[in-house]
């Protein structure tokens, strides 16, 4: 059973996968505000290969839904010019991975032109794109990358990991007067052709539901350890302090949601109750988004921590196409155990 | 009561089989009408089931269990106390 515990009450609860409740912001949106348009590979006819614009066509025709050609230059470039005229365009790229043939749009255009123009000018831009690993798509395209994208300025970068966050978190994007990157696990969608588990499952407000960026949540309360988490890892953490819970201990879960702005506050307050940390970061090792977080806490104050904090990351190697090996590289639930039960010691 | 059938996805074939993907409302639970409570696969093509009317709904398939399409996959018992 893929759901949660039955409600006892007669109200109904209306549940959603992640890619549902993604298009249903986007729809909402839509509704609300012609200037809202969708684009990229693969989002008209096909929904998009990961169900983010699933039945969208059908209700807004090819004008609003509009499907590219493979020229990622050339529609991320289309995107940032709509928005600089006052539209409000998302923008697909299908994978993360493939963010090197059109990285100059990206970060010297979308990121840099409301700077660049002294503040006059706004791109209120949504670049949604698709990241993650666990089913075998080889090392171009199981990539998560919200390290590169966050290093480099003049971005928003969004990371849902429920589908209430994902709703919450795209009416945020798209109503942000700035560029807003917003990646979604495709581990965390809740596709029936993909890897499922029962969290990509959950209740989705119906209405208007936003999540501002910039704000983590605390996804589970632990007194013992801090596991700071996003994305898919969020679900394996999740799955770790439930079981460690029956044994006593107590795991704090903070789901960042945000890696820009980072909400340095809620890590810190956490850490300053519990004494220990482990960031669980599904993109590589070094140079990344887990250094960030304990440097973070570090500068805050070097006394939070009694013990040192420990890292459980993807390493620095591009990611296996093997399902044994992939799996040997990824932040998998034992390793993110082992890693809380060490720094408990 | 209310049968909830298994989609006819295959006009060619009578007896073709699907599998129940995704449930969205558990076992027990109220639903309203016109609510999404199952996704539903057949050769890769997924189709969504949506409650015909409300109230307790009793799933009769599991998760992944391969069954032939007009299958009753759940009930629904319209109960007047609402509760």
């Amino acid at each position: 059973m893929s759901t949660t515990a039955p409600t006892t009450g007669s109200t109904p609860v209306r549940r959603l996968n992640t890619s549902k409740a993604m298009a249903e912001a986007i729809a909402q949106e839509m509704r609300a505000d012609p200037e809202v348009i969708y684009l990229g590979e693969d989002v008209g006819r096909y929904g998009g290969i990961f169900g983010s614009t699933t039945g969208l066509l059908d209700e807004f025709g090819p004008t609003r839904i509009i499907d590219t050609p493979i020229s990622e230059t050339a529609f991320i470039g289309l995107g940032i010019g709509a928005a600089v005229e006052g539209m409000r365009p998302i923008v697909e790229l299908m994978f993360a991975d493939f963010l090197g043939v059109c990285l100059d749009q990206i970060y010297n255009h979308m990121a840099k032109i409301h700077f660049e123009s002294g503040g006059n000018v706004t791109v209120p831009m949504v670049l949604t794109t698709a990241v993650g690993g666990g089913y075998s798509d080889g090392a171009q395209h199981s990539q998560c990358l919200w390290g590169t994208f966050g290093h480099l300025p003049g971005m928003k970068v969004v990371v849902p990991s429920t589908p209430a966050d994902a709703k919450g978190l795209m009416t945020a994007a798209i109503r942000d007067d700035g560029p807003v990157v917003y990646m979604f696990h495709k581990g965390v969608m809740g596709l029936a052709w993909m890897a499922k588990n029962q969290r990509s499952i959950g209740v989705v407000p119906e209405g208007e539901h936003v999540v501002p960026i910039g704000t983590a949540a605390v996804a589970h309360q632990g007194a013992d350890v801090t596991v700071v988490t996003l994305g898919l890892s969020v679900h394996h953490a999740l799955d770790v302090a439930e079981k460690l819970a029956g044994e006593g201990i107590g795991v704090e879960v903070i789901d960042l949601r945000s890696v820009v702005p980072l909400d340095r506050e809620t890590i810190i307050a956490s850490v300053a109750r519990t004494g220990r940390l482990v960031v669980v970061d599904e993109d590589y090792l070094s140079y990344g988004l887990s250094g960030e977080v304990i440097a973070s806490v570090v500068e805050a104050d070097p006394g939070l921590l009694t013990v040192a904090p420990r890292r459980v990351a993807m390493p620095d190697i591009p990611i296996p196409y093997s399902h044994v090996l992939e799996y040997a590289a990824l932040p998998r639930p034992e390793k993110i155990e082992a890693a809380i039960r060490e720094v408990l010691r | 009561m209310t049968d909830v059938t298994f989609p006819e996805m295959s006009t060619e074939d009578h007896h073709a089989t699907g599998v129940v993907a995704t449930w969205y409302a558990a076992d027990g639970e109220q639903v309203a009408e016109g609510q999404l409570i199952a996704e539903v696969q057949m050769d890769k093509v997924d189709a969504e089931v949506i409650a015909p009317s409300a109230g307790t709904i009793t799933l009769l398939v599991a998760e992944g269990e391969e069954v032939v399409q007009g299958t009753v996959i759940a009930r629904i018992t319209q109960d007047r106390s609402g509760v």
